[in-house]
């Protein structure tokens, strides 16, 4: 009884509240001044610089004339198309690579014991803030022309060591892999845990090895987030600056570097072209977002027409 | 049997890993206190550099600027956001998707892009927008909203919000005075986690203040990279710093998760209680 009355009033007293919720929001729309920082803030700093690029890309210098003769000019001369290519294939060949090794380290951890993979996720967690100018700068004294490695393969007359060339596209690989590793296994670790003993234990009733379940069940389960993964790594490696530029300055031809050269030298900046040249990276980051995403249903499809 | 070889390969896996991923820094520590390296192994064990680095006074401005610009645009992106919050979650609940998209379109353009569309638009304009560090506080802000805006929305998600002012309503409260001093404090340890990974992000960012600070605001990256050319020893030293200076602010994060996660542990019990009864 007491219950119901009590029950009543809340409902009654909520009404209430209700009402002047909507009273207030009636005669009033000053609330709408606290989202005005927050939409000032995105328009001035998000979307327009944003739209005045992608605008930017398809005007001709001085006259202002639509053009596609940016686009044109990139694959024209030598040192952008290398740009986009060398941008293009360090970043499948690290995000290849790291996706492998991101998938044997996920799944020790995913069957480790907790003190072991609670010691490896911080050593994973620690790694990742390892990047940038300080990563480039570690890679010069192990594999530089001067590196401890170098020293060592010298001493050990091991030629490969003593030959490396870390100025190179394959050094480049070596140091992006380096920071892809703790990033693609911390996001492939959560994926694993859907992952289900019963599984394992069905295959290996039927009569299933190790390898089937992997190839008929594990591989296909986690097939969503392998891809999402890569995706990200690509992206990561694809944007990556300040890197490459501490390792080989402008000697190396990458799109993120070309791009920036375009804007802050101080003698000839050819806004249009840089504006041409930063659609070109976004374009290659949102294509393989949606190649993987295609791919992803493409699989979705066929695994369900078996079904039936 | 088969299963004591699987966590033998595991564990190699693990300690080949850390192996590769922890020799960089090991080596960059190493190199930091000895004269030479020029053969097998390092001679001339010495501090020198870290001390000289502490006696240098240039030294400690850099730092100084790093942490202002890595916590101003993270405290006003927060303050911004939880206020546009307000009128998502007292107002007009159904603008959540829109404020998702524009929260997350930061999130696929990366550094680089975004550094230069901004820097291409403001350079030439007059003074209060083509001011460096006005244009590096609002990139920075941009560029961290997608971590700040993760943090608030999945704290949010954990209260119920409108219930929570409603009820602050029956007693009298305003909307907003209702929304400013009961729903934010409930969200404040959970946002904590994404401050500070945010702080951990922009005190490593090269990129945009390479491009958009340049001379105008060098920070103990710019003060890196210029050092990388000088002494190897010294930058090593310098490298060492930074990262114990980041691993502070992770350490943070780790245990600020910890205890979210034992305060939601706790609440849940709370919960489950209230359900037996």
């Amino acid at each position: 009884m007491l219950n119901e009355q009590a029950l009543a009033s809340a409902n009654q007293s909520s009404i209430q509240t209700l009402q002047r919720f909507n009273g207030f929001r009636a005669k009033r729309r000053t609330y709408l001044l606290a989202l005005l920082p927050f939409i000032v803030l995105i328009i001035t700093y998000e979307l327009a610089p944003l739209m005045t690029m992608v605008i930017r890309s398809f005007l001709t210098p001085k006259t202002g004339e639509f053009t596609f003769a940016n686009y044109a000019a990139i694959f024209q001369k030598k040192l952008y198309r290398d740009a986009v290519f060398n941008s293009l294939s360090l970043s499948l060949f690290s995000a290849g690579i790291g996706i492998v090794i991101a998938f044997f380290g996920a799944k020790a951890i995913y069957e480790s014991t907790l003190k072991r993979r609670n010691t490896f996720m911080s050593i994973l967690n620690m790694t990742s803030n390892f990047a940038g100018v300080p990563l480039a700068f570690s890679y010069i004294i192990l594999l530089g022309n001067a590196g401890v490695l170098i020293h060592l393969g010298r001493h050990f007359g091991i030629s490969f060591l003593e030959n490396y060339n870390l100025y190179s596209f394959s050094g480049l690989v070596l140091v992006y892999v380096y920071f892809q590793i703790p990033l693609g296994t911390m996001l492939m670790v959560p994926a694993f845990q859907g992952l289900k003993q019963e599984w394992r234990e069905a295959v290996s009733l039927l009569g299933g090895g190790s390898v089937r379940y992997w190839f008929k069940v594990g591989l296909p389960v986690l097939l969503p987030s392998l891809l999402g993964t890569f995706s990200v790594l690509f992206s990561n490696a694809v944007a990556a600056y300040a890197t490459a530029y501490a390792l080989l300055g402008g000697n190396f031809s990458l799109l993120p570097i070309r791009i920036s050269e375009q804007f802050v030298g101080d003698v000839l900046q050819r806004k249009e072209f840089g504006s041409a040249l930063a659609v070109m990276l976004m374009v290659l980051m949102v294509g393989v977002t949606i190649l993987s995403n295609w791919l992803l249903k493409r699989a979705g499809h066929q695994r369900s027409t078996y079904g039936k | 049997m088969a299963n004591r070889g699987k966590q033998k390969l595991n564990l190699t896996i693990m300690v080949l890993l850390s192996a590769y991923l922890i020799l960089p820094l090991g080596l960059t520590f190493l190199y930091s206190l000895f004269q030479e390296w020029t053969s097998m192994l390092p001679t001339g064990f010495t501090l020198r550099y870290y001390v000289d680095l502490f006696q240098d006074p240039g030294f400690y401005l850099p730092i100084l600027r790093t942490l202002i610009i890595s916590t101003v645009p993270v405290l006003l992106c927060t303050a911004i956001t939880i206020l546009a919050m307000y009128v998502i979650v007292v107002h007009h609940p159904k603008w959540q998707k829109y404020m998702q998209i524009f929260c997350t379109i930061p999130y696929s353009l990366q550094g680089v892009i975004l550094a230069i569309s901004i820097l291409a638009l403001y350079s030439g304009l007059p003074l209060p927008f083509s001011d460096r560090i006005a244009m590096l506080v609002c990139t920075y802000c941009i560029l961290i909203l997608p971590y700040i805006y993760r943090g608030i929305q999945n704290s949010l998600n954990a209260i119920n919000a409108r219930q929570l002012i409603e009820a602050a309503m029956l007693l009298g409260y305003k909307p907003l005075a209702a929304y400013l001093r009961v729903v934010v404090p409930n969200l404040l340890s959970g946002i904590t986690v994404s401050f500070l990974l945010s702080v951990s992000l922009l005190f490593g960012d090269f990129v945009v203040v390479n491009i958009i600070g340049g001379s105008y605001y060098p920070t103990a990256q710019m003060y890196l990279y210029k050092m990388m050319f000088r002494s190897g020893q010294q930058t090593s030293a310098m490298i060492v710093i930074l990262f114990a200076l980041t691993l502070l602010i992770s350490a943070g994060v780790l245990v600020l998760q910890q205890r979210n996660k034992k305060s939601v542990a706790h609440k849940q019990e709370v919960a489950d209680g209230f359900h037996t009864i």
